[in-house]
């Protein structure tokens, strides 16, 4: 009886020392493995395997499981644990941060802020000008660019482009139409808003239903607070203005203007809250979510509606494999007045928020950068643009880069893309930018190549340019304008700062009043506009307007 | 946490017990109690440690509530800031709102739960066919198991213009034109409360059949015998008999009057019902976390704790006073 009792109670002391002794050691063994991990720095090919965390959109993968990731593996010996943010980014960028432990390279997105304040990046200067002389080539000339205020180089951006500048021959807007309703009444010119419209109403009056179903006049994307700005940034493009976000700046005196709150954007309310009238604005742009918008677009009763290209992929995808040209969309330069001249193809510019930064935790910085040095050397660029030459491209007489359109299906098929890896290299690297030109004159990205851009037509396609007489839809659009300090929405704006502070709010107040004021009735627009107007003016719009001419200013000064 | 409150409640007892001898001799009873029961004491003792390791250290946190917090700095090179974050959230017209939309829509929630998942315990109770009982208790609680933004996605599909909802009021003539459900502001708090219904009616009468099942059947056939029809037992014997659970529930459930959940409000939440559907945890994940104002999303954080902290004082005295069952 007695030794059965001591023995219960060994045991349970066992269990309690246990349950502390499993808890210690495992923060003993974490210790242990990052220490490890230290210096070994030797020029080697020795196989190694980092981490690599981006707050873009994609699937998990071993780089090495793809065809690309495993030739630069070739070349390198490294290997990458590529992660993407799932759900929200910035709980995601927050339990990051407040944990400490960070993956070897992290692209943050619009999360660059909250890394930065928490010094999670590691200034990259020394590393660059020891290991990384393709780095200094491509970013030579955007150094003063992508220096921080304190010196330091955290992050390497997408966008330098190198050797000129090459437009894109087929840019889009945000106004977008059915083909149909441009066929139906032969091709006219659409420019204005009003013309936009007018034209919707008519056929909708023409053809209220389709199969049985009813036509949607025109609809937006309104409903989650991310990407709210579809229905707010309209006022600025049909001002013509390309997107710099919340402001539109002034090209002479380069003041930094919200047009929150002007008549700019009260002009496109009131037309949303006429079209609402008449029937021909669908109320669930404020209440669908993504997939039921985008569903919505495929279905193809939709006669217009407003997004950035960017925004609607597969959307546009899959309309595009469903192969009838009817019921796919082209986009309009649509402004306000005939004598604005649009902006929606983007003046050279330089995203100096956004690129890939080598974290506080990672393992081996001199290696990484090293990786990174060598993917940027011409024939690597090619490699995550092209592929291989004979398998993903080839080679005309006058040695054009071109592709079959086998191959061109390929580089536009989703899977193909996963596995070849064009769709983890071709973007959140250090890499050339979108316009660039290789040394030899083959553009950077395959459909800047006008001899890739011309087989990518289809019928539809070329239907549509033969009757508005175009060579390419970039003949739709106004030339850009030179604009040294686009785009404004890349300025950084400090956590817990009075202009982020303004931004939340009055982003809050455009969410809450745009679906009053667009649903209201037309005689109570007026009113809903006042009351808009009165909770508006108690912000510090002055404030902030100051803070973006300065920081404009700046930038034409050279001061990124 | 369960457990967690099941040690201290052991702790308790023992304390009490050693408390009701008098004098000199309350140390050595109080040891002699303790060693008596070494058995009990060294089995809680690893709870105890995760009670204090995972619900009181971390209270040491609480101290960003007065900082302007950032991450990568020490503790000591923080900047203090007094009550200023406590200021913005009281001044904050928004807060306001948020507030009052939290506290109805969980007070809706807590009713709407209440009485649904005890009528659907008393009537699954009743069933005698245990095939059918096991099938609608299954199908009952397959909501609860699907994460919130599938359940969202289902309910948004479901009210949409042309969703089912709209077609079957439309076919039955209630209405003449399809109605935009999450875009008036006023019906969301409805449309949420038969949502968490919908998802959790089912996992909630678990606890309440439970009881059920402990409930003398004796009793049952004494009221059968003196003539008590199904009714009156179910008023009489089931609804008494499970009354302590109840007020368990309840007192912990009153706890919880601030979390009024962040998924369904997050999810179905959009510009036209943001009056009614933003909650306290939307805005603080708006105005704290993510502008990375740790400080502001700490101070909501206290601000909760305290009104749930007196919610559950009272709601256990009144059920004290009352003479029911408590938590302590």
């Amino acid at each position: 009886m007695h030794t059965k009792k001591w023995l219960q109670t060994t045991l349970a002391v066992v269990m309690a020392s246990a349950l502390l002794i499993v808890g210690c050691s495992n923060g003993n063994s974490g210790e242990k493995d990052s220490a490890s991990g230290g210096k070994n720095s030797e020029v080697s090919k020795e196989p190694v395997t980092f981490d690599y965390f981006a707050f873009g959109t994609n699937r998990d993968t071993m780089a090495s499981d793809t065809t690309i990731g495993k030739i630069l593996q070739e070349q390198t010996g490294v290997d990458w644990k590529m992660e993407f943010v799932v759900g929200d980014a910035s709980t995601k960028s927050g339990v990051m941060i407040a944990g400490g432990d960070y993956p070897d390279v992290i692209s943050p997105v619009g999360e660059l802020a909250k890394f930065l304040d928490a010094g999670a990046l590691i200034p990259l200067n020394d590393l660059i000008e020891k290991y990384g002389p393709n780095i200094k080539r491509v970013y030579g000339d955007y150094m003063n660019k992508i220096t921080n205020e304190d010196g330091n180089i955290y992050i390497l951006p997408f966008t330098a482009n190198v050797n000129g500048y090459l437009s894109p021959p087929d840019p889009t807007s945000t106004f977008w139409m059915q083909r149909r309703v441009l066929k139906e009444f032969g091709y006219p010119q659409v420019k204005t808003l009003d013309q936009y419209f007018d034209l919707i109403e008519k056929y909708q009056a023409k053809y209220p239903s389709v199969d049985g179903k009813n036509t949607i006049g025109f609809v937006t994307f309104a409903s989650t607070a991310g990407e709210f700005f579809t229905i707010t940034n309209q006022p600025m493009h049909l001002a013509g203005y390309p997107n710099e976000g919340g402001v539109m700046v002034d090209m002479e005196t380069h003041e930094a203007k919200l047009y929150q709150g002007t008549e700019d954007e009260k002009r496109w309310l009131a037309k949303l809250n006429e079209m609402n009238g008449k029937g021909l604005f669908d109320p669930e742009s404020f209440t669908a979510n993504k997939d039921q918008y985008l569903a919505k677009l495929t279905s193809g009763r939709v006669l217009g509606f407003a997004s950035y290209s960017w925004q609607i992929p597969d959307a546009t995808t899959n309309l595009r494999t469903a192969g009838n040209d009817d019921l796919r969309y082209v986009a309009l330069p649509i402004v306000y007045e005939e004598n604005i001249k649009d902006a929606y193809v983007d003046p050279p510019s330089f995203v100096n928020n956004r690129g890939l930064g080598i974290s506080v935790s990672a393992k081996d910085p001199e290696r990484i950068i090293k990786y990174w040095d060598n993917l940027l050397t011409d024939e690597n660029q090619k490699l995550v643009q092209w592929g291989e030459e004979g398998v993903t491209y080839s080679k005309n007489a006058d040695s054009r880069m071109v592709m079959t359109e086998k191959q061109l299906t390929d580089r536009n098929d989703n899977d193909f893309k996963h596995k070849y890896g064009f769709a983890y290299f071709d973007y959140e690297w250090p890499r050339y930018g979108d316009n660039s030109v290789y040394e030899d004159g083959n553009a950077h990205v395959p459909f800047n190549q006008p001899e890739v851009a011309a087989i990518n037509y289809t019928e539809g396609d070329k239907a549509l340019l033969k009757a508005y007489k175009l060579d390419t839809f970039s003949d739709l659009y106004a030339e850009p304008v030179e604009r040294p300090w686009y785009p404004a929405w890349s300025i950084e704006k400090e956590p817990g700062s009075p202009e982020q502070l303004f931004s939340q709010r009055a982003g809050d107040l455009q969410q809450k009043f745009y679906p009053r004021m667009v649903l209201a009735s037309p005689g109570e627009f007026e009113a809903d506009w006042n009351e808009y107007m009165a909770e508006y003016n108690k912000l510090d719009a002055k404030g902030y307007e100051g803070f973006m001419t300065g920081k404009v200013k700046n930038r034409i000064d050279g001061k990124w | 946490m369960e457990l967690g409150k099941g040690t201290v409640q052991v702790e308790k007892t023992a304390g009490q017990m050693a408390k009701s001898n008098a004098g000199a001799s309350r140390f050595k009873t109080f040891f002699i109690e303790l060693s008596k029961q070494k058995m009990l004491m060294l089995m809680s003792l690893p709870f105890l440690i995760w009670v204090f390791v995972f619900k009181y250290l971390p209270l040491w946190g609480w101290t960003i509530a007065f900082q302007k917090f950032k991450p990568a700095r020490d503790f000591f090179d923080q900047k203090w800031v007094g009550w200023d974050n406590f200021k913005f959230l009281f001044q904050e017209q928004q807060f306001y709102r948020v507030l009052r939309n939290t506290l109805v829509m969980s007070s809706i929630n807590l009713v709407f739960g209440f009485v649904t998942s005890i009528v659907l315990a008393l009537l699954l109770n009743e069933l005698r066919n245990i095939f059918f009982k096991r099938t609608v208790q299954t199908i009952s609680y397959l909501p609860y198991f699907i994460s919130w933004v599938v359940a969202s996605n289902i309910v948004q599909t479901a009210l949409a213009p042309e969703g089912i909802i709209n077609v079957l009021l439309l076919k039955m003539q209630f209405i003449d034109h399809p109605v935009l459900w999450l875009g008036v502001g006023k019906y969301f708090w409805g449309i949420l409360g038969a949502t968490e219904v919908w998802k959790n009616v089912g996992w909630n009468t678990i606890i309440y059949l439970a009881a059920i099942t402990s409930i003398d059947p004796s009793q049952y056939e004494a009221a059968e015998i003196d003539g008590a029809s199904r009714l009156q037992r179910m008023f009489y014997i089931t609804l008494p008999g499970i009354k302590p659970v109840i007020v368990l529930i309840l007192i912990m459930n009153l706890g919880h009057i601030l979390e009024s959940g962040f998924e369904a409000q997050y999810l179905l939440g959009n510009g036209m019902n943001v009056d009614f559907s933003e909650n306290l945890d939307i805005f603080v994940l708006k105005y704290g976390m993510q502008m990375n104002n740790f400080g502001l999303a700490t101070a909501a954080g206290m601000f909760k704790t305290l009104v749930s902290f007196i919610f559950l004082i009272t709601a256990n005295n009144i059920a004290k006073r009352m003479g029911e069952s408590r938590l302590y």
